[in-house]
Order: structure tokens, then C-alpha cells, then sequence
């Protein structure tokens, strides 16, 4: 009796143990979908083609900062902030942007090491999904063409990130195109397979750079559908600012030709696209609607989906009275600037102040942080044909359109721009540029101009900027408040240009050794 | 353990005892016999004539009866216990005898994996650590009081805030990116001790009754820890819950209450001394003044407090021949120092045996446990983290301002975007809120309801031959609950935030074991074990929040449904599965050459089916020469020589690491899916290979114990990182069989009755612990802020710029560069001649070369792992008083004070008082620059390591003074009549003193616990000292 008892525990005891046994180990995750075990590709169906295509945005819109999905790098809200705080046109009231405002950066510096892992996030992103494309496209889970369309937006996002990492990390092609580019990185890396290989290459001349990056725009301007993106909808092809349509791409060639100082070409491109958008009747416009006819391309947030309460647009720039953090305001110095007249809308209606300042007031989603981010405006593109013109010799040209932003802000009782009140070519560019530094105030544009322009030697470097903190409260903004100057930074200062992260340099001997000089 | 032993040893001698009755009638003798170390009473001691065989043993109460003989000497003794004679007088007819532990404790059972064994066959490094001597201390978990009481167990205490879970390292760290944590078995059961809350820390373990636990086992060399093969590379502690003994039941009642308290403060300035270090670091840069004189507020005397902290604990035990029962019911409510800080703890346990028949056992240990903790959010880089906005908010503005009615009567900007400005014409940096709105306003509150189980058989099937079987579950079901609110703070931005998760963790563990014993001829011992074991845990999680409340009153307790109007939710899941064979050899022959072998087969879900399985073998020997023939010492009583290798694994490497795949993203209010990880099948199991040799030697009335130890871990799964601009998901790391490193070390215990004079004596108990740490293969270096990792160095040693004081000529700060010459920054008004110059040694004034300090002038600036460490615990006892001081000590590491630095800064926030010294004028010679608003990143090079800040981390600490008094058994016999059985008060002192060269707060303070990023003081909340008194009394 108790033996065969025994020989019961016993045997289900064997028994139990041999059914978990098989299973018990055998464990797949519920929170990733497979791919690369076992034969598994997780691209396997035409809804995973787009919203795999969906996924290189997200790596846009939110990247890793300090090892968190959090921040908006490289292009939700944090770009915009550091493209912001490098110049001298916003100002930093706190701690928070201090390294960006006083120059002070290192290899190590978060903000930076941020952007440069966020760009080539994008990248190596970008990268897997067109090599997922391509499969989907062999094996007939999508046709040729629809891959062609969802090619034409990951191209884009990949050359757009590549430009972001050249006006941050290289000298600019304006000034010194045959100095180091950055990598321009066309092959997934998803194994360690791909580890050596992806080390071996150099960071290239800007020039190459460039021209890579050219390349992959015309390609994606050949792939793409007439209207519209396909990851926005593979049906009906709706046109949205949030998806890379043609013409967003064409719209990004003309800031790339610009900063080649490829005068013709930005006006060819211009001319592509002259007719697909409008200003709106007025500054505020694009701001209200984020997807107005003068939206060319900006990155999406939603409540649950946004750079979060440390980076949100809405949050750093606007007016504590919103209950925003309000960390960054604008300067005085362009405030109290003779070019920004008082009464412009853009002064009325896109800041707010408070006893302390003035603060933008392009985004107001307070509390929710879910304002688009633009990243290219029509109003960016007219001034970049515009400057086109005006450096070509075409005076006349280049006014009208300087004026087509211009005016639909100024008052009445300012004239607008003619040949005769801006003098010469220089004239006309001056007031190009200080409308550029008007328009796309508290929008990140800044630097990338004093990028171009300081290469050219049109500017010494980084003009002198509001002494971070000094601005503590609203009687400076009025002509003879006082304003101290500090903070310019020499283009031949080795600081003008980021350092190569020391994260990188450890782990990558090529560009240990391509590092940016002085650092 | 001694307690199970006691009961079973009474049984067989109480039945010796009746047949000596009656054999010689010359005189009686009564008496009690005592524990030495607590005053209970020993039932079952054995009460001998000496030279005779007229014998007896005490009873349940520890009463014993004998007829003597005229001039008899009676001997005293029983396992575990020294052994005492007394001589009987001529009138003497009651002796009252006092034992003590046995320090050689050669006899004394052991639990070691999956059995038990007595330490004098013990061939592996195994370290015993006595729950009482921890039971009445008051601390939110056992684990936290475990430093410094074995050799070669490191536990630092990173922090003063509760629920924040100590470091606890054994012989070193074993790990550079998998767990380093140590695998912690309760009652057989491994249990789960990842923190389930996502809002604070809460430590797993606090859900721990401490005073349930019987014994501490720490299992510590390849030999001792293989039988947990893969688990064990970060050693095992192996945790007994007390049990129920035959006899009378006996009730018993412990309790404390007292304050907590922080250690230290921060030396802040005071407001007038603010406003003239904020004001001169203006002018110094070209601004005007900002700060005007009005308050002197000290931050801290807000947040800090005298915390109450009481704990209660009843149990009740006894049995019968067949069944025996613990039950035991406990509460503790623990405030920190820091306000708001708190814990209340509820445990039930029950652990239940039942003999069935003659061979057949079963039993139950079964524990339940509502912790609940209030916690802080401190942050070292949040606005509202409670140290680092104290330190830093302004000194010359209110705390309160009863006017501003819309805030509650707090000092706050009419916005309510920050703490008030107060006279100042600027708000305070990064505008940080103002923290006791903060504090007493937000709630961070984590409640979890841990069940802890298992039932067991154990059947001997035939002489010698026992078969086991134990199921266990671990649930923890925490739900958190954090509310922010709408007008002031971190709730600001997003117009209130309330947000609820409940993260539960569910394992089940089958252990199926064989036990044989044999023995031949009396001397060749077998002791054979096989089993198998399964287990499964599951991890999943949800949760939801809202933002936009529009009323307070909603923010009370709970997710209140339409109270607010965005609605967000996240979930997550993952599962591990284990399944190991395993089977263990213990021969010795005649008690003097002993050995042990084990191997273990293990398999683990987390690596790919082709690697999934992995082999740990271990084998010990032993020579206890003390028994051969030839040794003759009379002096040494027992010299055991020890050798142990075994091969060991971690599994703490992550979910499923090979597999890469696609995981959901959201670009804004659109679905995507992105490579999140890429797939590594290759990756298998990392090696740890430990060598150990040891001695075991008592030489009088003193014990020796040493060990040296190496640990050669190969293989490691490490998180290589790769370099950020491949872009590789998820975080520019994959895990990888890379890197190899090698912990190696010396251990020594000594202990001995130092004096013992008539009713006083003095027992010390000393351990030493001597550590090296070397990274001996890493593809790269891995590097963070202040740490760097490299092959020939030990793991995270700080990194980063040496500092070269401050020139006396113009107060500018100096780094060296790698070529050992200086530059400065030089802190110009005006910005053209700003930026790093040469540092001209015969000419301090000239700044006018350009130079500049670079990544290539970075340099290591010590080490962050301690060296050596040790404690040390003296008790003295007289007549019925007790005093025991337990002292600890841990040095040759560094410590990054990176508090100290930030509060060293150049807005316009709060700072150290150190600042007071700073350059003002030519030829003053000090180490703080000259001040200058918004030059942080320049003077104090804040992105890395700064040798400024970087001191020796070393300390002896007194950690605890317990003064015990024993109210004798005549006094309560008197008062009680003899109900209760005995009482003891008790008055503590918990952390009195440190002796330390460091200037921070304290030299364990740590922002970070894992590997790679250590040493740190970063905003870390001040440690606690805690008062208390304390009562024990058994029924």
C-alpha cells in the first residue's frame, strides 16, 4: 500500500515534471514581435511595411536622452530648443539651458550626446526599414511602387537627419566643405554582424556628405506618390504637414542648396512647389492650424506621445501665467531690435510677456504639450528662394517675396520692403536674414543660419547674446533697459562647431581619431 | 536552528533522565538554566554528576531536579553551549546556571541548499549570522543590518529615505550590466526581489518580517553556493523563519518605540550670507544685483524632523509530539527623517509541521505582509526632490506666506510657477517650486500585499532515504498611487497629475528532492541528494493617469473615474521560466577527510533554445587534522583545513536578451512599430569560477577562521555598448558574451570569551574583509558621467578632470592637463578674453595664451569599490545588564561629492557654505574660484568626475550600542507569579557615531546602485540614526 503510494508521487511527480519541462522554458515575449528567430521576420504584412515606416518618425519626433525615451530629440522639441539656444535671438532665463547658451559644451554634454545618438537613431532606423521595405517588396507583401512611396519618406527622414548632424557636428560646406563631414550611414545595423563593418567608416568630407544626402532627397522626390504619403494612408495618399510628401522633400532642398550656397538650385526647387502651398493671411495662422496650407513638414504630438514636460515647446517657451515653465524667452536683443517694428503681429499677437519678460507664444497647448513641432514652413522655403534671388543679382524678385511674409505681420502704417529702402544686394539680404531671424523666432532656425552665414564670413561667429540670467524683467526690453552682452563665440573658435561624443570616440576608433578639433 | 535541536535532544534525554531516576538518594538539587545571550530559558539541557552517570535534563521550562551525592560537581552542557561545572556546596539545594553559546559552534546544524549540515563538516565558506542579534533593531528590512556582520558581506545604505533597498554585495561585485544582487532563499524558496513599485523605491525584502526570521546563512564560495548553480554567482542567503518546538506553548511579546533622526545636515549660507555670494557672483560677470536681504530661512529645518518609528511583534509556538506550530503577527509604522517619508508594515505568519505516522511529514510556512510606504521624490535632479530643492531654494525668502490664500497660505510667485521671490528681483534658478507645498501637497504612495508560501512532504521511504517535495508561490501585488497638485509644483504643468499602477509579480517553484544518509561501519558518511526544480515568474503591469483636474478633492486615494480629463494607460508583461537537475555528494570519512560535489543542470528561458541549458559543477574537500591521531595539541581543539572550485552562472541577465523584435511606438496619435532589439542567438551563459581555500581553527577559547577566495567570471553577458552613431536599438548596447574580470580576497573571522570574571564577561567577535576588484577584458571601456570602466582597473572608478586649484592671482579655476601642465579658465568680464588659458607658473597673471582642457585630459581619480571592510561586535555582560557594540568599517575606495559641487554653483540658488571662501582678492590663496554667475560647466567641469570633489571614502562606524537589562526569574516569579517567563528592556542606539575624513553628509551616500555608475553623493537624503527602547518579554 505505501509503496505503491510512493511509486504514485513519484510517478506524477516525473510526469508533471516532464510536461512543464518542455514548456517551461520555452518563453516568447508578448511585448516585441519577433524578428530574426527562428526565421521570423516581424515585417511580414503590408500593415507592419507601414507602420514599420511610421516607426523611423517616432525615432524623429522622441529620441533617447540619457538613456530615456524623452525630450523630443533629434527633431520633436529639443532640436528646437538647442537650435534656439545657440543663437543669440531667444534667451535663457535659467539653469536648464545654460551649457547650450554660454557655450560651455563638452564631449559629454547630454544635450549634445543626445542629438547626435538621436540623429543616427533615425538613421540605423531608417536604414532597417528600407532594407525591410525591400524584402516586403521581393517576397510581394507590398508592390514596387507602394515600396517606392514608403522609400521616399524613409529616405527623407534619413537625409534630413544627416543634415541636422552636419549644421551641429561639421564645419559648414559654406565655409569649409572639404573639412569632416559626419558618416553618412546607408546599411542596417541590426546584429553584431554589422558592428565592424559600420566602424570602418569615416566621417567623409562635408561635401561628400552633402552630396549624399542630395542624392538620397532626389531619389526620394522620384519615389514619392504625386500627393501625399503613403504612411499617412497607402490608400487615399492623404496630404499632411506630419508625413513626407514630395513636396516636403523638394521644400528640403531648397534649405540644403541654401546652405550649398546652390543659388540656382534653390530656385529650381522653389519653383517645383511655388503653388502647392500659401501663407496664411497671417502670422498667427500657422500657429492656430498646424495644418494650414503653409505646413510643409512638422513633427506630430499628441497627449500621450510628446518631448514631455522637460522639452515641450509649449512648456519651455511660454508664459508662466499658462502655467508653462517658461525657461527660455525671447532676447531683447531682437526685440529691441530697429528691424522688428512695433505692432508687427508677430510681436502682438505670437509673444505674451509678464513682469519678467517676453515669452512666445507660437505654442499653446499648455498642460497637454501635444503643438506640433514645424520643421519646415512655406514661409522657409519663400525667404530661402528669396535669398536665392537676391544673391543671384535678382533684387527685384527677391523683395516680393521677402515682402510676402513680411506683410502680412507689419501694421499698416509700416511700408513694406522696396529695392530703393533696402540700398543694394546687401540690403536686401540683411533685411532677408533679419526676417528669417523674425519669422521662425522660438522655432530652432537660428543657428543653422549663423552656421551657413558664419562660414561664409558674413557673420564672426555666434553675435553676442543677452548674459544668460541678466534678463529679469520686462523694463529691459524697452529701448535703454539695461542689456548686457556676453556669450559670441568666434567662428574660428573650435567651440563653433559640437564635439564628436565621448561616447562615441571610446567606442569608435575611426572617429576617435576624426574627433573636431579641441576637443 | 539551536531551538529545533534543543527540542529534539530534550525528547531523547528527558527519556535517558527517568531512567536515572532514583538511583542514588544522598541530597536534591533544583535549578534553571539560561541562555546567556538572551536570558530564555533551555529546556532539554543535559544536567550530569560528574564522574558518574546519574544524569537528568531540563524540562520545557528549563527546570531541571537531580539527587546528588555529598560534594558532587555538576556538568552542564548541550550542543551549541559551553559547557559548565559547578561545584555543589555542602547546603547548596538550587543552582541557578547561566550557559553560553559555544563560540567554535562545531556541532551547530547549518542550512545549506536544499539540507542542512553541521559546521565542523562544512567544507564550503558558509557564515551563519544569528537573527538575534538583529531582531529588536529597527529598520524597514533584515537586509539593511546585514553589513558588517559576516566577512565578506558588503552592505551599503545609499541613502536615509525608506523604501530605498541597501547594496548588498557578497565577496565583491560579480557583474558589470546583470544583477550583482545576491540570490535571497526564504524557507527553501528563492523569492522574488525586483521592486515592483513605479513611482519609488521600495525594497522587496522590507516585505520581510525581521523578526520571524530564526538565521541567516550567507553562502559565500563556489563549494557553498553551487548547489544554486546558476543563481549563485553573487552568493546565496539562505533565510530561516522561525519554527514551533514541543513543549509547553510559550507567547511571546517584543516591542520598541523611539525617534529617528538625520545625521547631519547641509552647511547652507544663511539669507544675509546669500545675498552677498549672489550678488558678488553678478557684478563678478557684468550683472546687476538680484538679491536684497530679507529672510534667514534654513530649508531644512522644514523637511528634516524627528521621525517616530515603533514596532510590535507577538508570536506564539509550542506543539506536541506530532505537530508543532509558529504563529506570529507584526506591525511596524517607521517614519524617516525627511518628512513624509514613511512605512507601516503588517505581517501574519504561520509555519506549521505535522508528523503523519512515523514517516511522514508535512508542513507549511506561509506569510502575509501589507507594507504600505509613503514615499519622497528625491530626485537628485527633480525640482521637487525634496534634498535637492531644500539646498537649494532661497535662504533669504518665507517658507510661508499666510496672504497667498490661492496657495495655502505657502510662499509662492503669484503664478504660482515657483517658490516665492520674496525681496529678490529674480525667481530662483530652474524655478523650482516651493518644497513644503510640494511635500505637503504630492503623495507618492505605494501599498503591496506580498504573500510568501510553502507547503512540503517529506516521506522517508527507507532507513536513510528521504524523498521531498516543496511547492512555493512569492506574490507581490503592489499598487501604487502618486497625485500631484494643480497649482504648485510638478502637477503645475499639466494642471494636476493623479496616476495608479499595479505592477504584480507572481512565481511558483517546485523543488523534487532525494536524500540519502548512510553510514558505514561508523565511519564512512554518505549524504546524497538529487532533485529537480521548476519555477516560473511572471511579471506583468498596468496602469493609468489623468491630467487636468479641475478639483483637488480627487487626488485623495484613488484613480477617481471623470475627475479628470486625459486619460492615459501603459501595461507591460514578461515571463522567465527555470528548470534544473541537480545532485549533490557529502562523504567523509570518519569525521576527518571530508568531501563534497555538486552539479547542476540548469536551463533558463532567457537565452535561446540551443544555449539554453547550462552545467555548474562544484567540489570541496576538507581535513580536519584536529582528529587525526597524530595531533595532539591540547590546545587547539579543532583545525580543519577547507578547498572548494566550482563553476556558477547568472540569470539576472535581462528578459530575453537573444530575441530582438519589433515593439509597439507611437509617432504622436499614430501606431508604429520599430526594431527595439536586435537578435544576438548566440548569447549563452557566462562563467564564474570560484576558488576558495580556508581554515577553521579553535584555540582556546578563541576561533579562527580564514578564507582566500578568487573569482574569475568569464564570458559575461555584458551590455557591450556600441557606438552611438550605428544607431543600434535599444539604447546603442547589445547584450554579449564579453569581457572577463576577477574579484580575488582574504576573509578573517576571529572570535573569542575575551574575560569572563565572575558575573562579567566580555565576548568580541571581529571580521576582516580584504577585496580586489580587476576588469581583466572588455572590448571597450564603459564609461557615464563620473565612472569608467577598463580592462586592469576595478569596475567604475571615478573619471574626470584634475583639478590644479585656483590661481591667487585672479581667482580663476585650474585643471591639469595629461602633459601634468595647468590651465585656467579665465572668468573675464569681458567675454573676448574669457575661455581656458596656460597657466604661467612664474607668471600667475598671464592669460594670454589660449589653451583648452579636452577629452584626452581626462583621467582616472580612484577607485569606488571599498577594499577592505569589516565589523565588529564586543558584548559585555554583567550580573543581568548586557551592552552590545557592533562597530563597522569599510575603506580604500573614493567618493565623487557631487552634491557638494552642485552646491558649490553659480546661480542664483542656494549654496554651501564653503562658498564664503572664495577668491575675492590678489595673492588670496584658497580652493573656491572667484564667483561668477552662470560659469558652472567651466569652473567645476560638471559633465564629469572633478578631483576637487573626489575624497577617501573611509569610516568606522559605530552602528549600534544595545544596552539590555534582564529582569532576573526571581524578580518576575515574584511579580508574575510565574506567568511570565522572562523579560528583558532593552535601550538602543542605532548609527551614533561616524569617524570619517570625508566631508560629506555621509561616506555610504550613493545616487546610483548599479555597477557601473558607484561612489557618487549626489542629493542623497542624510542617513538616519534611530533612538529606541525596547521590551521582550516571553509568556
Amino acid at each position: 500500500m505505501k509503496i505503491k503510494f510512493i511509486n504514485k508521487v513519484v510517478g506524477m511527480a516525473a510526469l508533471f515534471g516532464a510536461m512543464t519541462g518542455c514548456s517551461l522554458t520555452d518563453v516568447e515575449p508578448a511585448d516585441r514581435i519577433l524578428d530574426g528567430v527562428d526565421g521570423a521576420t516581424a515585417i511580414n504584412t503590408a500593415g507592419r511595411v507601414k507602420t514599420a515606416v511610421i516607426g523611423v518618425y517616432e525615432a524623429a519626433q522622441r529620441g533617447y536622452y540619457q538613456g530615456a525615451v524623452d525630450r523630443g530629440y533629434p527633431f520633436g522639441a529639443a532640436a528646437t530648443e538647442q537650435g534656439d539656444m545657440r543663437g543669440e535671438d531667444m534667451y535663457n532665463d535659467q539653469a536648464f539651458f545654460e551649457i547650450t547658451y554660454t557655450n560651455a559644451w563638452t564631449p559629454t554634454t547630454a544635450n549634445n550626446v543626445a542629438m547626435w545618438a538621436g540623429l543616427y537613431r533615425v538613421i540605423n532606423r531608417a536604414n532597417i526599414v528600407l532594407a525591410a521595405i525591400d524584402n516586403a517588396v521581393a517576397t510581394g507583401i507590398i508592390t514596387e511602387t507602394l515600396g517606392n512611396n514608403y522609400r521616399s519618406e524613409v529616405l527623407f527622414l534619413r537625409a534630413l537627419s544627416h543634415h541636422e548632424a552636419l549644421i551641429h557636428f561639421s564645419r559648414p560646406f559654406s565655409g569649409a566643405p572639404d573639412s569632416y563631414g559626419v558618416p553618412y550611414r546607408t546599411s542596417p545595423i541590426d546584429g553584431t554582424d554589422d558592428i565592424a563593418g559600420g566602424l570602418e567608416a569615416g566621417r567623409g568630407t562635408v561635401a561628400s556628405a552633402y552630396a549624399a544626402l542630395l542624392k538620397d532627397l532626389d531619389d526620394a522626390e522620384r519615389f514619392a506618390p504625386t500627393t501625399g504619403a503613403a504612411s499617412s494612408d497607402p490608400v487615399a495618399f492623404t496630404v499632411t504637414p506630419y508625413f513626407a510628401n514630395k513636396n516636403a522633400i523638394i521644400a528640403l532642398k531648397t534649405r540644403v542648396k541654401l546652405h550649398m550656397r546652390d543659388w540656382a538650385g534653390v530656385i529650381t526647387e522653389y519653383d517645383k512647389i511655388k503653388t502647392a502651398y500659401q501663407l496664411m493671411p497671417t502670422p498667427e495662422g500657422p500657429f492656430v492650424n498646424w495644418t494650414s496650407t503653409e505646413a510643409v513638414f512638422s513633427m506630430q504630438n499628441s497627449a500621450i506621445s510628446n518631448p514631455g514636460t522637460n522639452a515641450s515647446l509649449a512648456n519651455m517657451y511660454g508664459n508662466p501665467d499658462f502655467k508653462a515653465r517658461g525657461l527660455v524667452k525671447v532676447s531683447p536683443v531682437i526685440w529691441r531690435s530697429a528691424f522688428w517694428v512695433d505692432g508687427d503681429l508677430r510681436k502682438t499677437t505670437l509673444t505674451t510677456s509678464n513682469a519678467n519678460g517676453v515669452f512666445s507664444h507660437k505654442y499653446r497647448r499648455y498642460t497637454i504639450n501635444d503643438d506640433a513641432t514645424p520643421l519646415i514652413r512655406f514661409a522657409e522655403v519663400i525667404l530661402n528662394a528669396a535669398e536665392a534671388y537676391a544673391r543671384q543679382g535678382d533684387l527685384t524678385t527677391a523683395v516680393t517675396l521677402v515682402n510676402q511674409v513680411r506683410d502680412r505681420a507689419i501694421p499698416a502704417s509700416t511700408p513694406s520692403y522696396t529695392e530703393a529702402s533696402l540700398g543694394d544686394q546687401n540690403g536686401v539680404l540683411t533685411a532677408i536674414w533679419n526676417e528669417r531671424r523674425i519669422e521662425f523666432l522660438a522655432e530652432g532656425r537660428r543657428w543653422a543660419d549663423i552656421h551657413r552665414l558664419a562660414g561664409e564670413g558674413l557673420l564672426t561667429g555666434v553675435p553676442s547674446k543677452a548674459q544668460s540670467r541678466s534678463v529679469t524683467a520686462i523694463a529691459q526690453y524697452s529701448a535703454g533697459g539695461r542689456l548686457v552682452l556676453d556669450h559670441p563665440l568666434l567662428y574660428t573658435n573650435d567651440l563653433f562647431v559640437w564635439p564628436i561624443p565621448l561616447d562615441e570616440t571610446l567606442n569608435n576608433p575611426t572617429l576617435a581619431a576624426q574627433q573636431n578639433k579641441g576637443y | 536552528m539551536r531551538k529545533i535541536l534543543l527540542t529534539i535532544f530534550s525528547c531523547v534525554l528527558s527519556l535517558y533522565a527517568v531512567a536515572q531516576e532514583g538511583a542514588v538518594q544522598e541530597k536534591k538539587v533544583t535549578g534553571k538554566v539560561t541562555s546567556f545571550e538572551d536570558g530564555s530559558t533551555l529546556p532539554g539541557v543535559n544536567v550530569v554528576v560528574k564522574g558518574t552517570t546519574i544524569g537528568t535534563a531540563t524540562d520545557g521550562n528549563g527546570v531541571f531536579s537531580i539527587t546528588v551525592p555529598e560534594n558532587a560537581t555538576l556538568v552542564f552542557s548541550f550542543i551549541g553551549l559551553q559547557t559548565k561545572e559547578v561545584e555543589i556546596g555542602a547546603r547548596t539545594t538550587s543552582v541557578d546556571v547561566v550557559l553560553a553559546s559555544d563560540i567554535s559552534q562545531l556541532n551547530e546544524v547549518v542550512v545549506v541548499g536544499y539540507g542542512t549540515q553541521e559546521r565542523k563538516e562544512i567544507t564550503g565558506s558558509v557564515t551563519s549570522v544569528s537573527a538575534k542579534d538583529l531582531e529588536n533593531l529597527i529598520a524597514p528590512s533584515f537586509d539593511t543590518q546585514l553589513g558588517g556582520r559576516a566577512a565578506g558581506v558588503q552592505v551599503t545604505t545609499p541613502g536615509g529615505v525608506i523604501g530605498q533597498r541597501p547594496i548588498v554585495r557578497i565577496r565583491g561585485v560579480n557583474s558589470l550590466t546583470s544583477s550583482a544582487d545576491p540570490l535571497y532563499v526564504i524557507d527553501g524558496v528563492p523569492v522574488v526581489t525586483s521592486d515592483r513599485s513605479s513611482i519609488i523605491s521600495t525594497n522587496p525584502l522590507a516585505n520581510i518580517n525581521p523578526s520571524d526570521i530564526q538565521s541567516y546563512e550567507v553562502l559565500k564560495d563556489g563549494s557553498a553556493t553551487a548547489i544554486y548553480g546558476s543563481r549563485a554567482a553573487n552568493g546565496v542567503i539562505l533565510i530561516t523563519t522561525k519554527r514551533g518546538s514541543k513543549g509547553k506553548s510559550s507567547i511571546n511579546y517584543s516591542g520598541s518605540v523611539g525617534f529617528s533622526e538625520n545625521v547631519d545636515r547641509f552647511d547652507l549660507l544663511n539669507g544675509d550670507q546669500f545675498v552677498t555670494i549672489a550678488n558678488e557672483k553678478r557684478s563678478n560677470s557684468g550683472g546687476t544685483a538680484l538679491a536684497v536681504a530679507g529672510e534667514n530661512t534654513d530649508w531644512q529645518d522644514y523637511i528634516f524632523r524627528k521621525g517616530f518609528v515603533q514596532q510590535h511583534n507577538v508570536s506564539f509556538s509550542g506543539g506536541t509530539e506530532t505537530s508543532t506550530y509558529f504563529f506570529s503577527l507584526g506591525y511596524t509604522d517607521q517614519q524617516s527623517s525627511v518628512v513624509k517619508n514613511d512605512m507601516e508594515r503588517y505581517s501574519f505568519r504561520a509555519n506549521l509541521d505535522q508528523k503523519v505516522g512515523t514517516r511522514l511529514k508535512l508542513g507549511t510556512s506561509l506569510s502575509y505582509t501589507y507594507t504600505q510606504i509613503n514615499g519622497l521624490n528625491n530626485g537628485a535632479n527633480s525640482l521637487s526632490g525634496a534634498i535637492y530643492n531644500a539646498t537649494r531654494s532661497l535662504p533669504n525668502v518665507a517658507i510661508f506666506d499666510p496672504a497667498n490664500v490661492e496657495y495655502d497660505g505657502y510662499n509662492t510667485t503669484a503664478d504660482g510657477a515657483a517658490l516665492g521671490r520674496g525681496n529678490n528681483l529674480a525667481n530662483v534658478d530652474n524655478n523650482i517650486p516651493n518644497i513644503a507645498f510640494v511635500l505637503d501637497h504630492n503623495k507618492n504612495r505605494n501599498r503591496n500585499n506580498r504573500v510568501l508560501g510553502s507547503v512540503y512532504a517529506d516521506l522517508e521511504i527507507a532507513e536513510g532515504l528521504s524523498a521531498r517535495t516543496q511547492i512555493g508561490v512569492d506574490l507581490t501585488l503592489p499598487d501604487d498611487f502618486r497625485s500631484w497638485d494643480p497649482r504648485h509644483g510638478d502637477g503645475r504643468g499639466t494642471t494636476g497629475n493623479v496616476f495608479q499602477a499595479y505592477n504584480p509579480a507572481y512565481r511558483w517553484n517546485w523543488q523534487n528532492t532525494l536524500n540519502y544518509q548512510k553510514s558505514i561501519n561508523d565511519v564512512h558518511n554518505f549524504n546524497i541528494t538529487a532533485g529537480v526544480e521548476y519555477q516560473k515568474t511572471t511579471f506583468s503591469g498596468f496602469n493609468g493617469s489623468g491630467t487636468g483636474l479641475a478639483d483637488r478633492f480627487f487626488l485623495q486615494q484613488n484613480l477617481i473615474s471623470n475627475s479628470y480629463i486625459n486619460q492615459f494607460s501603459g501595461g507591460s508583461f514578461s515571463e522567465r521560466g527555470f528548470e534544473s537537475y541537480f545532485g549533490r555528494l557529502n562523504y567523509n570519512y570518519n569525521d576527518k577527510y571530508l568531501v563534497s560535489i555538486s552539479a547542476r543542470n540548469d536551463a533558463i528561458s532567457d537565452l535561446y533554445k540551443d544555449n539554453r541549458s547550462g552545467f555548474f559543477p562544484g567540489a570541496s574537500v576538507g581535513w580536519r587534522i584536529s582528529q587525526e591521531e597524530f595531533f595532539t595539541s591540547t590546545l587547539i581543539s579543532d583545525f580543519k583545513l577547507r578547498a572548494s572550485y566550482a563553476e556558477l552562472g547568472n540569470v539576472e541577465i535581462g528578459t530575453l536578451p537573444y530575441a530582438g523584435g519589433y515593439s509597439a511606438v507611437l509617432y504622436g496619435p499614430s501606431n508604429g512599430i520599430a526594431l527595439t532589439q536586435v537578435t544576438n542567438l548566440p548569447l549563452e551563459w557566462e562563467t564564474s569560477k570560484k576558488f576558495n581555500v580556508g581554515l577553521n581553527l579553535t584555540l582556546g577559547r578563541v576561533t579562527f577562521e580564514a578564507d582566500y577566495f578568487t573569482t574569475k567570471i568569464d564570458n559575461m553577458v555584458l551590455n557591450a555598448p556600441v557606438a552611438p552613431s550605428l544607431g543600434v536599438p535599444p539604447s546603442n548596447a547589445i547584450a554579449q558574451n564579453v569581457g572577463s574580470m576577477k574579484n580575488s580576497g582574504i576573509e578573517l573571522r576571529v572570535s573569542s570569551r575575551v574575560l569572563e570574571r565572575g558575573e562579567f564577561s566580555w565576548n568580541t567577535d571581529f571580521n576582516f574583509t580584504l577585496i580586489k576588484n580587476e576588469v581583466t577584458n572588455l572590448i571597450n571601456p564603459l564609461s557615464s558621467t563620473y565612472n569608467r570602466t577598463e580592462v586592469g582597473r576595478s569596475i567604475g572608478e571615478l573619471y574626470g578632470y584634475r583639478w590644479a586649484g585656483v590661481n591667487e592671482a585672479n581667482g580663476n579655476p585650474m585643471y591639469y592637463k595629461a602633459d601634468g601642465s595647468i590651465v585656467q579658465y579665465n572668468l573675464s568680464l569681458a567675454s573676448a578674453n574669457r575661455g581656458w588659458k596656460t597657466y604661467d607658473p612664474n607668471d600667475h597673471a598671464n592669460v594670454s595664451t589660449a589653451s583648452s582642457l579636452t577629452s584626452g585630459d581626462l583621467a582616472f581619480l580612484g577607485r569606488t569599490l571599498p577594499t577592505w571592510s569589516g565589523g565588529w561586535t564586543n558584548t559585555f555582560s554583567y550580573k543581568h545588564f548586557d551592552l552590545e557594540i557592533f562597530t563597522r568599517y569599510s575603506g580604500g575606495n573614493y567618493i565623487m561629492n557631487e552634491t557638494k559641487r552642485l552646491l558649490l554653483g553659480q546661480g542664483f540658488s542656494n549654496n554651501h557654505a564653503d562658498i564664503l571662501n572664495r577668491w575675492t582678492e590678489a595673492g588670496q590663496n584658497t580652493d573656491i574660484p572667484k564667483v561668477f554667475s552662470g560659469q558652472d560647466a567651466n569652473m567645476w567641469q560638471t559633465g564629469n568626475a572633478n578631483s576637487r570633489f573626489v575624497q577617501k571614502g573611509d569610516f568606522v562606524r559605530i552602528q549600534n550600542i544595545v544596552l539590555g537589562y534582564r529582569v532576573p526569574s526571581t524578580v518576575l516569579d515574584k511579580i508574575s507569579k510565574g506567568n511570565v517567563k522572562s523579560a528583558r528592556v532593552i535601550a538602543q542606539v542605532q548609527n551614533p557615531f561616524t569617524f570619517t575624513g570625508y566631508d560629506g553628509l555621509d561616506p555610504e551616500l550613493n545616487q546610483y546602485s548599479d555597477q557601473l555608475q558607484y561612489g557618487v553623493d549626489w542629493n542623497a537624503a542624510p542617513i538616519i540614526r534611530t533612538y529606541s527602547l525596547g521590551l521582550n518579554v516571553g509568556f
